[in-house]
Order: C-alpha cells, then sequence, then structure tokens
C-alpha cells in the first residue's frame, strides 16, 4: 500500500455548467502531458540512434513486435488510458 | 522547465516524468503569463464595460469582479487549467518519491550529521488545526508519513516544477530577494540570530544564512517530517542551521533571543487571530533594534479590485481557506497588535535578487515602495512584497 496519498482532500471545484465539461479538460491536460512525455522521448531516441549510425525513421517504419512487446504496448495502453480518465475514476469513486 | 534540485536528497526520476514535469512546469508559466494576461484584457474590453453599466459606477470590490467573471467563459478555462495544472504538479512528483522514500529517512540522517546544524523534534506538539484540516495548496496528504521525510520531499519536489523558473536555482529567490534588501537598505544592521517561521523545507532560511554567514540560523515549523527534511537539505548544501519542530504562536524561544524573525508564504496560511499571536511572540523574541520581517502577498487595500480578484483566486480555488481574510487586513495594524510601535513599521517591494546583477539591485531597494498588480505575482515582471516592523 502506498503511503503517500495522489490526490488531494476536499471537493473538487466545478468551473463549467455543463455536465462532464470539468473531467473533459482534465483529460485532455492529461493526454497534452502524455503526449509531450512520448514526443520528448522519441525525440531523444532518434538523436541517440543518430548518434550511432542507425537511421531509426526509416526501421520504425518497418518494424513488426513480438508477442512480448505487444504485452508491453497494451499494459502502457491501459496505464495511460486510466491516467487521462483520472477524474472519472475519482467520481465513480464517489459514487460507489 | 522545473528547477533541478540541486541537493543529495534529489529524487531520481526517471526520463518520463522528468519530461512530464517539464510539461507541467511549462504550462503554468503559460497559464501564469499568457493566460493571465488574456483573461485581464479580457476583463477590461467586455467584463468591466457591462459590470459598469450594471452597477452604473466602477466595480469598487474584488467580489463585484469575481461574480462577473465567474461567468466568463476565458475565466473558467483559466481557473481550471490553472487548478488541473495544480493538481498535475504534485502527480508528477509523488510517485517518485514513494519509490525513493524506504531509503530516504536514513540518507536524511546521513546527510543532516554533515554540516553542523542541528533537528530538535517535539513529538508531544500538538498540530494545529490550519495545517491538519486542509490539503494546503492542493498538496495531497501533507501530514502522511510523519517518521520521513515524504513531506519535504513532495513540497521540494513540487516547488521545483511549481516555480515554473521564478523561484530561481535553489528555489531561495524568495530569501535572497529580502534578506539581500535588508543588508543593502540597512548597512549597520548586523543579525547575530535569525529565524525562520513556518520554514518548512529550509530553502529561504538558507538564504539568510548565505546573505549573512557569521549569523546563527534557526528555523521553525509543526511539521516534523518537513523538517527532517530540511535539516538534511542544508545538511547536504553544506550551511549550518538549526530546525526545531515548534509552532510560531507559541514559541519555545527566551525573551530577547533574535534579531531577525522572518517568515515567507506563512501568514497567508494563518487565521488572523493566529497572525497575531504569531507577531506577540516574534516582539517577545526579538531584542530591542530587531526586526520583524515578513515576505507575503500585497494588502488588498493597496490593490485595485481587479487585482485584489486575481490574487484570491488561490482562496476560492487553490485551498487556501485563510488566504484573503489575511490580504484584507491592515498589515501594519497587524503589527501593532503583536505589540510594535506604528512608526517603527517598514514595508517594501523588491525585485529578483537571483535574476539581477549587484549594483541593479542595490540602486533598486533604495527605491520606496510601489505596489501594484504585478507585485507578488508570478510574472515576468515579479516584485515581492515585504513587510514588518523594528522592535525599538
Amino acid at each position: 500500500m502506498s503511503l503517500l496519498p495522489l490526490e488531494a482532500s476536499g471537493r473538487r471545484p466545478a468551473f463549467f455548467d455543463a455536465p462532464g465539461m470539468d473531467q473533459i479538460l482534465s483529460m485532455v491536460l492529461e493526454l497534452a502531458a502524455e503526449l509531450w512525455v512520448v514526443r520528448e522521448r522519441v525525440f531523444i531516441l532518434e538523436a541517440v540512434l543518430k548518434k550511432q549510425g542507425v537511421a531509426a525513421a526509416d526501421a520504425v517504419e518497418t518494424y513488426v513486435p513480438t508477442e512480448d512487446e505487444k504485452a508491453v504496448l497494451a499494459k502502457m495502453r491501459a496505464e495511460a488510458t486510466a491516467n487521462i480518465f483520472r477524474t472519472l475514476n475519482r467520481e465513480h469513486k464517489a459514487v460507489t | 522547465m522545473p528547477m533541478e534540485l540541486l541537493h543529495d536528497l534529489k529524487v531520481p526520476h526517471d526520463q518520463d516524468t522528468r519530461a512530464r514535469q517539464d510539461f507541467v512546469s511549462t504550462l503554468r508559466g503559460y497559464i501564469l503569463n499568457d493566460m493571465a494576461a488574456g483573461m485581464k484584457s479580457r476583463y477590461r474590453e467586455a467584463v468591466e464595460p457591462v459590470l459598469t453599466r450594471d452597477l452604473g459606477r466602477a466595480p469598487a470590490t474584488q467580489d463585484e469582479v469575481h461574480a462577473a467573471m465567474k461567468h466568463d467563459l476565458f475565466f473558467k478555462f483559466y481557473s481550471a487549467v490553472r487548478y488541473n495544472a495544480q493538481e498535475m504538479v504534485w502527480r508528477s512528483v509523488i510517485p517518485g518519491i514513494e519509490a525513493a522514500l524506504p531509503d530516504m529517512r536514513a540518507k536524511a540522517e546521513v546527510l543532516g550529521a554533515r554540516a553542523g546544524g542541528s533537528l530538535t523534534l517535539n513529538p508531544d506538539l500538538e498540530l494545529p488545526e490550519n495545517v491538519t484540516a486542509v490539503d494546503v495548496h492542493l498538496m495531497p496528504g501533507v501530514y502522511a508519513a510523519p517518521d520521513t521525510p515524504a513531506a519535504g520531499a513532495v513540497y521540494d519536489n513540487g516547488l521545483a516544477v511549481f516555480s515554473a523558473g521564478f523561484m530561481g536555482r535553489e528555489l531561495n529567490d524568495i530569501g535572497m530577494s529580502m534578506a539581500n534588501y535588508i543588508r543593502k537598505r540597512f548597512p549597520d544592521f548586523t543579525p547575530a540570530d535569525i529565524l525562520d517561521c513556518g520554514c518548512t523545507v529550509g530553502h529561504n532560511t538558507l538564504a539568510w544564512a548565505r546573505t549573512y554567514p557569521e549569523a546563527t540560523v534557526h528555523g521553525i515549523d509543526v511539521s516534523s517530517s518537513v523538517l527532517r527534511y530540511a535539516h538534511a537539505r542544508a545538511g547536504s548544501l553544506g550551511i549550518p542551521a538549526h530546525f526545531h519542530q515548534m509552532d510560531a504562536t507559541s514559541l519555545a524561544f527566551p525573551d530577547a533571543s533574535f534579531d531577525v524573525v522572518f517568515s515567507s508564504m506563512f501568514l497567508h496560511e494563518l487565521s488572523v487571530k493566529d497572525i497575531k499571536r504569531f507577531f506577540a511572540e516574534a516582539y517577545r523574541v526579538l531584542r530591542p533594534g530587531g526586526l520583524l520581517v515578513n515576505m507575503e502577498l500585497p494588502p488588498n487595500q493597496a490593490l485595485e479590485p481587479y487585482d485584489q480578484f486575481y490574487l484570491d483566486w488561490d482562496c476560492y480555488y487553490n485551498a487556501e481557506p485563510f488566504y484573503r481574510a489575511f490580504r484584507d487586513q491592515d498589515y501594519a495594524g497587524l503589527t501593532q497588535a503583536g505589540g510594535f510601535a506604528p512608526e517603527d513599521y517598514l514595508q517594501f517591494t523588491v525585485p529578483q535578487y537571483t535574476y539581477m546583477d549587484d549594483a541593479d539591485f542595490t540602486e533598486a531597494v533604495q527605491r520606496p515602495a510601489s505596489i501594484d498588480g504585478e507585485t507578488g505575482r508570478l510574472s515576468a515582471t515579479l516584485q515581492w512584497f515585504g513587510f514588518g516592523a523594528w522592535k525599538r
């Protein structure tokens, strides 16, 4: 069990009148953060490879992942999805 | 970009986490500069004219401004993005700290012993309600894991992301700017004993030690966790400082123990009653000729209604319940309630020491205080605000 909570106590304020709009905005921001994380990683990866003489951009286009690699990617997608929809999760917890 | 922590309690965040922190920090900079400027224009051009027409006069209070802005779509986006960014600050640092926690306590003890400072905890100290009832500035579980330096780590790492470059390399620009203001403005004043109240991780406490290397520097806080971290952090940076678990409204120091009693970003976490109790204690522990000096947000009475509303956003939406009640006070009156004489009151604005050369800073501190909508506001044209009083 984790010692440190990730969420502050208290109720999240609603800034928008339309139901769900506040949650959508949180999702958009989390999504933007996820996207930035990936863009930065790809940027670094390609730079590293280029220094080693690998034309990464071409290799990526033709690459076929193994079954194990596919399982890793699936897990990453599930985690990213949970993070993007974190506010809905919280609503759900409040209801049940 | 978040500031990279420069001491050995630094948590080793992985590449993806660092990228996430970069994103959040950049987002904060965008909100506080670009979106804030956009919102002010929106108010001036669209909201204020309608409000003035409806009221039959210019808006006179921040409540009138707030009530009108609540319906404005730009304000809704500004607030929602800022609120989310605040949550994302903490979320971007906590998992890495959680992972580092098993080794952190032992590491903190080793580092703390390095520089000749000290740590005095008081397990019997009752935590005041203002720090237990609310997760202030949305920092989750402020007092979780009190036997570890966790809360200090969350605060320090969080501040590195949150500050978005506004608080200097060592996150100590507030302390450096305030201490150097005093040093430049009052060159004959040479404090021997300095106390920082509500010091959290001691980031601004150490600024006083850097500015007055001959002085003995103490920091107090009610949280054992932030003090464990502060002690280790100071040790790692090679600065001897003495940290005590103590409540600023009831100091355990004898009368006339200090030449400076300092606080920064602290008063707005206290009720007005507790601020008065703290100032009375500050008066008691100061020596004659000593100085109480606080870095804070400027008082509402010095600002026009829109700027009052802008700064008090934190009170409404960032879990800062005492923020506005404090800013509505007459600050000189608060020091007088503590026993300081009206003629000994002092207030000033100061530019950021970290980002200026010494000559420009020296010139700037000679200017009288000039308070406007930029004072105390994290933005590209930031000026810190300070006030306090001399004890005769």
